[in-house]
């Protein structure tokens, strides 16, 4: 007889709360549902009633740790819609701050990765040594999750030869920390054991279901907006994307642990060709007009969408997350694992559940319970 | 190990997680919030202090309600960000119901967005009559730190600015017996700092300070006081002194000429709104509009 197990969608394990029914024969998962909207803010409503700066802060607030990079995209999206041309000083900069965020989002996702496989002395490890990372973005913006550094036309705060010499210690001491996670993550190591076959999403399904980001790259396949399609710096620093082929857990581990020493590489290269100049460009004014603009944030691809009717006030803003994108990849995950890896495989996604819920088109309204049904 | 005094349930009630990952990150060593006898626990039943983040939404009030009644006492409740003050930036979302306390009863309040682990950590140390040492360079802010606001009551000209721009509508303009008052309300900011960058004056700073924890919250405001200029015709106040002044200043930096019209210039812009639309001043303002024109076409 098939059972009804229910995880969420408020336990204090996952850091947010999400819904899931699990449908469970012989410990074997069947079925998955997915509830969401339990973080639904009515972000996209207001985002209609702020004008184009004001909206920074709020697309900061979608999610509080990929902060940065959601002002990035909102930022160059709306560069399409009001007449700016962004400096190169600030095109590397904006490089260089997004791939510090990218560093401390893996190191966090690391620690909650330590979390659920029940390691306290990793956790405490990555976590106490992630401080740092923290610690520089804090010095570097002024704040420690919603820095708000990027803004439209350029950044807001330039770096002098104290903050360069400060991110260059910082990364040096990093370097033993990723070391660290890729022994946790080899062929004996702690992490491998309860990870390795778990939540197998093959190559095909993960392009059937929309996967972005480090999921799709676990599952093989060479995506990357950074590469595909190149803003800010990133097409002129030489770096690689990084795949794997083992579509499991341990892949997507391996990707985001790899990835961290491409925004290294990356953070070093930007620094070193820095060009001189203005970090902010001179604004025009709103045209009418829409404009699109994705960026890759350290979930996967984040895609903005504004349409401007030529006042100061953006008439329609949407968002798609990676987080959204990668929900349905956990019910894909899930089929036919074991019901003690659930929160495992939840976890693999580095799920973001503040920035999903506000695309969310609840149905409570209608009182539908599934909001999800692959096949 | 022996029995936490305190024993912690986290609850994100709609927020940004950037607090949930703040309270995270204060189980870090370094904070030492063990040697407090603090322990974070997975069930409200074992819990006996509840720390309430996010503004609450339609789908999460139920479930705060139900999770308060399940604590342990002295059931406390802390709300942490100012989500969970305020609902701060997302106040006119369709969806938000909060902030907590039209909810459940909160007993502290702590501000910031998201607040620093120092500060989380030094409020449940105070909370408890503990005493921390903050020796470590990590408990100091650096300097570009932006924290609690100050104005300067010398420079403030009182002209709005800061409230027009605000991105969390934190800053407040009331007037009263001559006087403006500008109030920023900072458990509703967002602590952005763009009233900081368009204050023509310099008058508004963001400063380091982030122990921001209050028992009612509405203590977290700041204020400062301009006087009001009263209308030379009418005799209502209508514009900050100050403002005036300074509108004054700048017209005559940008044009030098008009400096000798300086006394035609002071008196047309001390009438307010609605009554230069007198014919009298309508007529003045046309005399002194043909003087400057003069001026331009001799230049």
């Amino acid at each position: 007889m098939p059972e009804i197990v229910q995880i969420g969608p408020f336990r204090p394990q996952l850091v947010e709360p999400e819904k899931f029914t699990l449908t469970v024969e012989n410990n074997k998962i069947i079925d998955a549902d997915i509830e969401l909207g339990y973080v639904h803010r009515g972000i996209e409503k207001l985002f209609t009633t702020k004008t184009y700066l004001q909206n920074l802060a709020l697309a900061e607030r979608i999610c509080g740790i990929c902060s940065g990079i959601h002002t990035l995209a909102y930022a160059q999206t709306t560069e399409g819609v009001i007449d700016v041309q962004v400096p190169d000083r600030a095109r590397y900069l904006r490089t260089i701050y997004m791939e510090i965020e990218r560093l401390h989002s893996h190191y966090l996702w690391f620690g909650v990765l330590a979390h659920s496989l029940h390691d306290t002395e990793a956790f405490l490890k990555i976590m106490g040594e992630r401080e740092k990372v923290q610690d520089l973005l804090e010095f570097l913006t002024g704040n420690r999750m919603n820095y708000l550094i990027n803004t439209i036309g350029g950044v807001r705060r330039d770096l002098n030869e104290k903050k360069i010499q400060r991110i260059r210690s910082v990364l040096k001491d990093m370097k033993p920390l990723s070391d660290h996670i890729m022994t946790l993550l080899d062929d004996n190591g702690r992490f491998t054991k309860k990870t390795k076959g778990v939540g197998i999403l093959r190559k095909e399904r993960a392009l059937a279901v929309g996967a972005v980001g480090p999921v799709l790259r676990g599952s093989g396949i060479k995506s990357d907006a950074r590469k595909d399609d190149p803003y800010a710096a990133y097409g002129e620093l030489d770096w690689e994307v990084i795949t794997e082929k083992d579509c499991d857990v341990r892949a997507k581990s391996l990707v985001r642990a790899r990835e961290t020493y491409e925004s290294m590489k990356m953070i070093n290269q930007a620094i070193d060709n820095l060009p001189k100049g203005d970090i902010v460009g001179e604004l025009g004014d709103p045209l009418v007009t829409e404009s699109i603009g994705r960026v890759e944030a350290p979930r996967g691809e984040l895609f903005y969408y504004i349409k401007s009717n030529g006042t100061n006030i953006p008439e329609r803003v949407k968002v798609r997350t990676p987080s959204f994108a990668n929900d349905f990849t956990i019910i894909e995950m899930m089929r036919g694992d074991y019901l003690q890896n659930a929160r495992l495989i939840i976890e693999s996604i580095d799920p973001c559940f503040a920035c999903t819920d506000r695309v969310t088109i609840i149905n409570a309204k209608t009182g539908k319970k599934r909001l999800a049904k692959l096949e | 190990m022996a029995q936490p005094k305190i024993s912690v349930y986290r609850f994100m009630a709609a927020g940004c997680n950037g607090c949930d990952v703040q309270i995270l990150e204060c189980l870090v060593p370094r904070y030492k919030l063990a040697d407090l006898g603090v322990g974070v626990v997975f069930t409200p039943e074992e819990a006996n202090v509840l720390a309430v983040t996010g503004g609450v939404n339609i789908k999460t009030m139920e479930e705060l309600k139900s999770i308060y009644e399940k604590l342990q006492p002295p059931k406390l409740v802390v709300a942490v960000g100012n989500c969970a003050l305020t609902k701060e930036i997302f106040d006119k979302g369709y969806s938000m119901v909060g902030p907590p306390d039209k909810i459940i009863p909160v007993n502290f309040y702590i501000s910031g967005c998201p607040p620093r682990p120092q500060a989380i950590v030094t409020s449940i140390a105070k909370a408890l009559g503990a005493k921390l040492e903050e020796k470590e360079d990590y408990w100091a802010t650096p300097e570009e730190y932006r924290g609690r606001h100050e104005f300067d009551s010398e420079k403030c000209i009182g002209c709005g600015a800061c409230a027009q721009v605000c991105s969390s509508d934190a800053i407040e303009l009331t007037e009263n017996n001559g006087k403006r008052t500008v109030k920023v309300d900072y458990g509703h900011c967002s602590y952005c700092a763009f009233c900081q960058d368009e204050c023509p004056e310099d008058a508004i700073k963001l400063t380091r300070e982030y122990h921001l924890v209050f028992t009612d919250r509405k203590q977290a405001s700041v204020t400062t006081d301009v006087d009001m200029q009263k209308c030379s015709s009418c005799g209502a106040y209508f514009m900050p002194q100050r403002q005036l002044k300074r509108a004054l200043e700048r017209t005559e930096e940008k044009v030098a000429e008009y400096k000798r019209y300086h006394d035609y210039l002071k008196e047309t812009i001390g009438v307010c709104l609605s009554c230069r639309r007198k014919i009298s001043n309508i007529k003045k303002a046309k005399q002194l509009l043909s003087r400057l024109s003069v001026t331009a076409l001799q230049k």
